[in-house]
């Protein structure tokens, strides 16, 4: 999906991959991480379509003038593009996020990658473990005076670093019982590691994946050729859709639409059933 | 058949003068349940850590393990780690996934099983402990007793032939510990996997062990089944070790005129039995608190406090009200979760309850008075290393006598330092002490600035017997010299010998709040053991075996 937005730019056709996004990600988990990014998404975004056309002066359809230089529609609308992708790009991510737990992202990786993958993980576990020392620190330090909100900003800053500087000591202290616990259940032995999930794919997995396949190689053919963009720089080109323009659009429509698809297949399956 | 030998080891840490281990034999038989005990720093984590190779500590090691008749070093890697398995201490150190499943089948991953052979044995472990509940949760979202269960399954999955465990129940409260014992009963009595422990809490532990072993600086003193070494004790008048041994044997022997070894009672019900044969006091009247603190100055008090930690999670505490009054040992007790902490935590001002108010001072807290009025309190947290800046105890106390301008600083030092019996760790780094003597260090520093209130939480968590009889005397001698005490713990035998006023936190409030012994007379499992003993009995109820000693001396005199 994040190739197909790289390769059109029409804005039709990144609305509605935005959009359809949007709802996959709302299918997953009723759009709860999506609106604690949604302000950020927001500002960035207002901020790329204000900003671009004060930055960039090319394009031939002059807007007006801001302290004597252009500010053209085509910038203006290579903003809009710009917002779009990057909003597509951040719901991608947010998705990924949901879906891809610790299991299956060190599944994926640790066939290429078996050492990073696993440190990875124990990373992974370690933050919020470190958030809540941290935490158990400053409440102990506070109380013997050593406080981060009273002081001039040096104090504060020294009292921060040695709080640090705890946290260091105890984590190391501890991570020797880590590795200890590591070694005691074999791990770094001889012999190659296996992996007790699999995730197979059977035959329906097969032929969605090649329709996927085939609908992906359309697309790329059809941007390739043209189709799904539009002209910015140096004219604006027109909004018009040709017929291949619409073959193009539904294959990328029923690609990204995919997970819906599936998700909401379900959902009826369940609700007809009762 | 010895599945474990082990002979002349002995064994010196680099950089150190003293054996550590200094030439132990010791031999366990297949299928035997042994118990090690005796003080911090004895040696008996080292040598359960020597037995399981892949972590066996540096250092200049002389004699032979053998296991199975043939020495450690000639075993294939592979196997030792699939036969002999380890539980630590800590239940967070040990998980290293984010996943139960995932952390549960590590072992397996690391050693190569087939995917067929993972899922039946995981099926099989899952099952038999019936934890299918746990199985798909993070690991961070358990509780401790759970996390130390997913520790001893997941080295069980390898399926040992030798568990050793490390102090597995000290990070626990009492119920989680009764149950994680219960479990290697029964993996020691129905599957035959000879279970090695080294533990601190033995009130418990004497009636399932075959072989308890004591130790005292790198030697083995005492060795052979519970009864024998508890009368070896006894008849020797081993004053170190007394404070392991049971309670209620402790009652037997000390009561008994004519004790016998195979008598020696271990348990509440053996020892009703037993307590039928001793003579009786009837005449002796009713033991009670006689202490009563008439102070009624509140110097905490806090009114209809509601806390929640998230918007729509759970409230932890509803509507609580108390006060501590000045010159109170205040003890809260209640479950794992119960909100313990986070009252603590709302009477130092660190939490900010949503609605309710809390008073220290009769001043009402606020963001800003808990850093101006710091030196009036001192906070002994679960982890007290986290109090150290300074590299060593004493710049640490230094450090502190300087920020509080406190006069004289050197002699304060000095007796608070004997006070604490840990003048001969003055140049020691924090981190190299026992979790017991960084306790000590910790409240000696804060004692410095003569705080008017200690809060505690959990004191006694991870302290051997005799670490803990010391806190105790010095907690008592603290209070006794007019400081107030709030705790909060699930250590029933400590505060029904320390604290002056009880109270149970459930279900978000105090529930009940009396002194020790209307407190804890009549209760049922949450009561000590000398309690649960002499409750309906010809005895007086008493709460500890000084309270029986004495009324027993009372009565000789009478």
């Amino acid at each position: 999906m994040l190739t197909l937005a790289m390769y059109f730019n029409h804005p039709i056709f990144l609305v509605t991959i935005l959009l359809l996004l949007i709802f996959v990600n709302i299918s997953h988990d009723r759009g709860k991480d999506l609106r604690k990014w949604l302000p950020t998404l927001s500002i960035m975004s207002t901020l790329i379509i204000l900003i671009n056309p004060f930055l960039v002066s090319r394009g031939t359809t002059i807007l007006f003038y801001f302290r004597g230089k252009q500010v053209t529609l085509e910038a203006f609308m290579y903003g809009i593009t710009m917002a779009l992708f990057i909003a597509i790009i951040l719901v991608v991510f947010i998705s990924f996020n949901l879906i891809l737990n610790g299991n299956r992202f060190l599944y994926i990786f640790s066939k290429i990658l078996p050492r990073i993958a696993l440190m990875i993980m124990m990373a992974i576990r370690f933050v919020p473990l470190m958030k809540r020392r941290l935490n158990e620190i400053g409440d102990v330090q506070r109380l013997r005076g050593m406080s981060m909100t009273v002081g001039d900003f040096k104090t504060r800053v020294r009292n921060g670093m040695l709080r640090v500087q705890i946290l260091l000591t105890w984590s190391l202290e501890e991570a020797i019982h880590v590795t200890n616990s590591m070694k005691a259940r074999g791990y770094g032995t001889e012999g190659k590691k296996s992996s007790y999930t699999l995730y197979f794919m059977d035959k329906r997995d097969w032929v969605w994946l090649f329709i996927l396949a085939g609908l992906m190689m359309l697309c790329f053919y059809g941007g390739r050729l043209g189709y799904g963009q539009m002209i910015i720089y140096p004219e604006l080109g027109p909004w018009q859709f040709f017929w291949i323009d619409w073959i193009v659009f539904c294959s990328m429509f029923i690609i990204t639409s995919f997970p819906l698809f599936i998700e909401g297949r379900e959902k009826i399956r369940w609700k007809l059933s009762i | 058949m010895e599945i474990i030998d082990i002979k002349a080891l002995s064994f010196q840490y680099p950089e150190s003068d003293n054996y550590a281990l200094d030439g132990v034999n010791f031999h366990v038989k297949q299928g035997e349940f042994v118990v090690i005990g005796g003080p911090s720093g004895c040696g008996k984590t080292t040598l359960l850590h020597l037995l399981k190779k892949e972590i066996s500590p540096h250092g200049l090691q002389s004699g032979d393990i053998s296991y199975i008749g043939k020495p450690l070093d000639e075993w294939d890697e592979r196997t030792l780690i699939e036969e002999i398995g380890l539980v630590f201490q800590d239940p967070e150190n040990q998980i290293i996934m984010d996943d139960v499943m995932q952390e549960l089948v590590f072992g397996m991953e690391n050693l190569g099983y087939s995917p067929i052979d993972m899922r039946l044995r995981l099926a099989e472990m899952v099952h038999t402990f019936s934890v299918e509940h746990l199985l798909h949760q993070k690991t961070t979202a358990l509780s401790g007793g759970q996390k130390q269960l997913l520790n001893l399954l997941s080295a069980l999955l390898l399926k040992p032939r030798v568990l050793l465990l490390d102090e597995p129940t000290s990070q626990l409260d009492p119920v989680a510990a009764k149950d994680l014992l219960m479990m290697l009963e029964r993996l020691n009595k129905e599957l035959g996997i000879t279970v090695i422990i080294v533990e601190h809490r033995l009130e418990n532990i004497f009636d399932k062990a075959d072989r308890v072993v004591f130790m005292n600086e790198g030697k083995i003193i005492h060795d052979g089944k519970s009864r024998e070494v508890i009368q070896q004790i006894y008849n020797r008048q081993d004053h170190r070790f007394f404070p392991y041994i049971p309670s209620i044997s402790q009652m037997y022997l000390e009561l008994h005129h004519a004790p016998t070894i195979d008598r020696i009672p271990l348990n509440v019900n053996e020892g009703r039995t037993e307590l039928a044969s001793l003579p009786s006091m009837n005449h002796v009247e009713k033991i009670e608190n006689k202490v009563m603190n008439t102070d009624t100055e509140p110097i905490i008090e806090a009114k209809d406090v509601y806390f929640q930690y998230e918007q729509g999670s759970s409230m932890v505490l509803r509507k609580l009200s108390f006060s501590l009054n000045r010159g109170d040992f205040y003890a809260v007790m209640g479950g794992n979760g119960s909100g313990k902490t986070t009252l603590l935590k709302t009477c130092l001002g660190l939490l900010k309850p949503q609605r309710g108010s809390v008073k220290r001072f009769g001043r009402k807290l606020t963001h800003k008075s808990i850093d101006s009025v710091h030196q009036n309190i001192a906070y002994l947290s679960q982890q007290p290393q986290t109090f150290f800046i300074q590299d060593t105890i004493e710049k640490e106390m230094q450090l502190i006598a300087e920020q509080h301008e406190i006069q004289d600083s050197e002699k304060r030092i000095k007796s608070l330092l004997n006070l604490f019996g840990i003048e001969h760790l003055r140049n020691r780094h924090p981190y190299d002490c026992s979790g017991g003597e960084v306790q000590k260090a910790a409240l000696a520093c804060m004692l410095l600035t003569k705080p008017s209130i200690l809060f505690m939480d959990e004191p006694t968590k991870g302290l051997d017997p005799v670490s803990k009889i010391h806190l105790q005397s010095i907690l008592r001698k603290l209070h006794s010299d007019g400081l107030t005490i709030l705790m909060v713990t699930h250590d029933i035998e400590f505060t029904a010998k320390t604290a002056t006023k009880c109270a149970m936190l459930f279900d978000g409030e105090i529930t009940a709040e009396a002194l020790p012994h209307a407190f804890f007379t009549g209760n049922y499992f949450y009561t000590t053991s000398i309690n649960r003993l002499t409750q309906n009995s010809q005895y007086p109820e008493a709460l500890t075996l000084e309270e029986v000693l004495h009324s027993w001396q009372e009565h000789e005199l009478a």
